[in-house]
């Protein structure tokens, strides 16, 4: 018998991707490290490293520390600028066939604009992720994406200077993410990705000292897993803008988790540091799982979850 | 020297014997990987999820043909990581990144190579003396360890039968030296001092603060020094950006990632 190859096509907006999984933002370099390892053409969208208006040196070592069935770091967003990024890497990117998008991040909300103004340039570019959560610099988005008000201003800011579709990447240390993504909704948001890391902290007790040189750090990894796919569920009840689910992930079953309970699309981040070929082998164990189980289109599984009746 | 594009592959375990506290782990992997002494390896095979990250081992061996390859690793228990990889058995599973970093260089020129290893740190230099041996250049090794039971077994090591090449420093005197490698190295270059110190080319990797120690010393007398970086990695091939170390550029300085950039820097660029 023959199968039929399942269409795992997703929209997330105005943006087609030929598939739901995409690599996340500062898991996956400029997207051209992983070319020896496979075609990247083959993810549905290719999110590179965030991106400040003048290169970033980042923070001091120490800079990471594995914690059960997960890993703490504080990069500090080290990064080589917009204008390199458009000049020297947007190009191959584009030689390589990819979808990408940049994630952005600035120190004030004029920085954000100035980068994203910079970004509309490119006419592949398929949308601009704002980071509005890195927990690891204090200008790094967190000022302004944990309180409803203060990340309105900024999706609201960012939106009236780019054409792009714009994602804001959101963090989980708030009260309500419901709230928090409406807010991104109302202010002009097309969608909203979550979850960033969750903020976190280890130390070593001989030394007495923090293992970070930041102090505290954000955590990914398969622990924060629950709590993602618990959070992407409330985002999806709360707004209708497609919600890109992220957090954890590093096999087909735990994408098509994120995706039953209404993610239009996922992101796969610290699986990457563990197998580089994480991304494609997720595409392909949705693509296997859907045709063992008879599903034709993901449209007819994303959000199909079944809740007990009350 | 050939130099591979990295890839990641599934291996089986030949074996994973200990010889006092080092284990020497041989695997199979589909086809035969090229390296350039110094590169490395990331290297996972326990299952689940805990420890997480693959764990950097340095290239020790490699060699054979397609269907027949095989790469080898010498390691130390340091860890969780590494204590789970010891535990692993002949046929067992492995996933391996490689060859990950930009390794030692050998510009050509008439000059003695000086190779470096402090406690497990002989593991990247060792696949370099095998290199210089085939080239029949010059080379004498340095072998340092807190005591004698903590040196790597003298047949591991490339052309150590030649004699008076291999000198061997214990913190505690119980072999060889007695003291620290980069105190070894003074005393030879001393001892040296009729043909200068000038055409001495230092191959080093081991703890931080011996390679500082013989930064400190030979850069001075303008003898040229590659140190091999240790961190712990998350990715190992240039993404997390977890690994980086304060590299001069110029005036300034900036962070590198000791997985991409190096492991093997020039001594004189590293921020001590």
């Amino acid at each position: 018998m023959q199968s039929v190859t399942p269409d795992l096509t997703t929209r997330v907006g105005n943006v087609l991707l030929k598939n739901p999984v995409m690599s996340a933002s500062g898991t996956f370099g400029y997207g051209l490290e992983f070319m020896p390892f496979y075609d990247i053409s083959r993810l549905g969208a290719v999110i590179v490293k965030g991106l400040s208006l003048l290169p970033t040196p980042g923070n001091p070592p120490g800079r990471i520390v594995e914690t059960p069935a997960g890993m703490l770091n504080a990069i500090g967003l080290q990064n080589i600028g917009v204008e390199r990024f458009v000049n020297d890497v947007a190009p191959r990117l584009e030689d390589a066939g990819a979808v990408y998008v940049a994630n952005i991040y600035g120190r004030t909300i004029e920085e954000y604009e100035a980068v994203a103004r910079r970004l509309s340039d490119l006419p592949a570019l398929a949308a601009i992720e704002v980071n509005a959560s890195c927990p690891n610099v204090k200008e790094g988005g967190i000022a302004f994406g944990s309180s409803p008000e203060g990340l309105s201003g900024l999706t609201r800011r960012v939106r009236a200077v780019t054409g792009k579709p714009l994602w804001v990447k959101l963090s989980p240390n708030v009260s309500d993410i419901g709230a928090i993504a409406r807010a991104a909704e109302e202010a002009g948001a097309d969608a909203v990705t979550l979850i960033n890391t969750i903020v976190g902290m280890a130390v070593d007790p001989r030394t007495r000292r923090p293992m970070l040189s930041n102090v505290t750090g954000g955590l990914s990894g398969p622990a924060v897993k629950p709590v993602a796919l618990r959070m992407v569920w409330e985002a999806c009840k709360a707004v209708k803008i497609p919600v890109i689910g992220i957090g954890g992930i590093q096999s087909p079953g735990d994408a098509l988790e994120f995706l039953l309970v209404g993610a239009a699309a996922v992101q796969v981040g610290t699986a990457n540091f563990r197998n580089p070929n994480a991304c494609v082998e997720i595409v392909d164990g949705i693509r296997d799982f859907f045709v063992r189980e008879k599903i034709f289109r993901l449209d007819d599984y994303r959000g199909k979850l079944l809740l007990r009746e009350k | 020297m050939p130099h591979g594009n990295p890839r990641f592959v599934h291996g089986k375990i030949l074996h994973n014997t200990g010889s006092g506290i080092f284990y020497r782990m041989e695997v199979a992997v589909p086809e035969r990987i090229d390296f350039v002494p110094g590169q490395f390896a990331m290297v996972s095979g326990w299952p689940g999820n805990d420890p997480l990250l693959p764990r950097p081992l340095a290239i020790f061996r490699s060699g054979g043909v397609r269907g027949k390859a095989a790469v080898e690793f010498v390691y130390k228990v340091v860890g969780r990581g590494t204590a789970l990889l010891s535990g692993l058995h002949a046929g067992d599973p492995i996933a391996l990144t490689l060859p990950l970093g930009h390794g030692f260089e050998f510009p050509a020129g008439d000059r003695s190579w000086w190779l470096v290893g402090g406690g497990v740190g002989f593991s990247s230099v060792f696949p370099a003396a095998a290199a210089l041996e085939e080239e029949r250049a010059d080379f004498e090794i340095f072998l340092g360890a807190r005591t004698r039971d903590q040196l790597p077994p003298g047949e591991w090591i490339p052309g150590g039968a030649v004699a008076g090449r291999v000198h061997l420093c214990t913190d505690d005197g119980t072999a060889g030296f007695f003291g620290t490698v980069a105190a070894a190295l003074r005393d030879r270059i001393d001892r040296r001092k009729s043909s200068g110190p000038s055409r001495v080319a230092i191959l080093a990797c081991g703890p931080h603060e011996m390679l500082k120690a013989i930064a400190e010393f030979a850069l001075p007398l303008d003898i040229r020094v590659q140190v091999s970086l240790e961190s712990s990695m998350a990715c190992g091939f240039g993404v997390c950006w977890g690994c980086v170390t304060a590299i001069r550029d110029g005036e300034k300085s900036g962070y590198r990632r000791i997985c991409k950039e190096g492991p093997v820097f020039d001594a004189r660029e590293v921020v001590w």
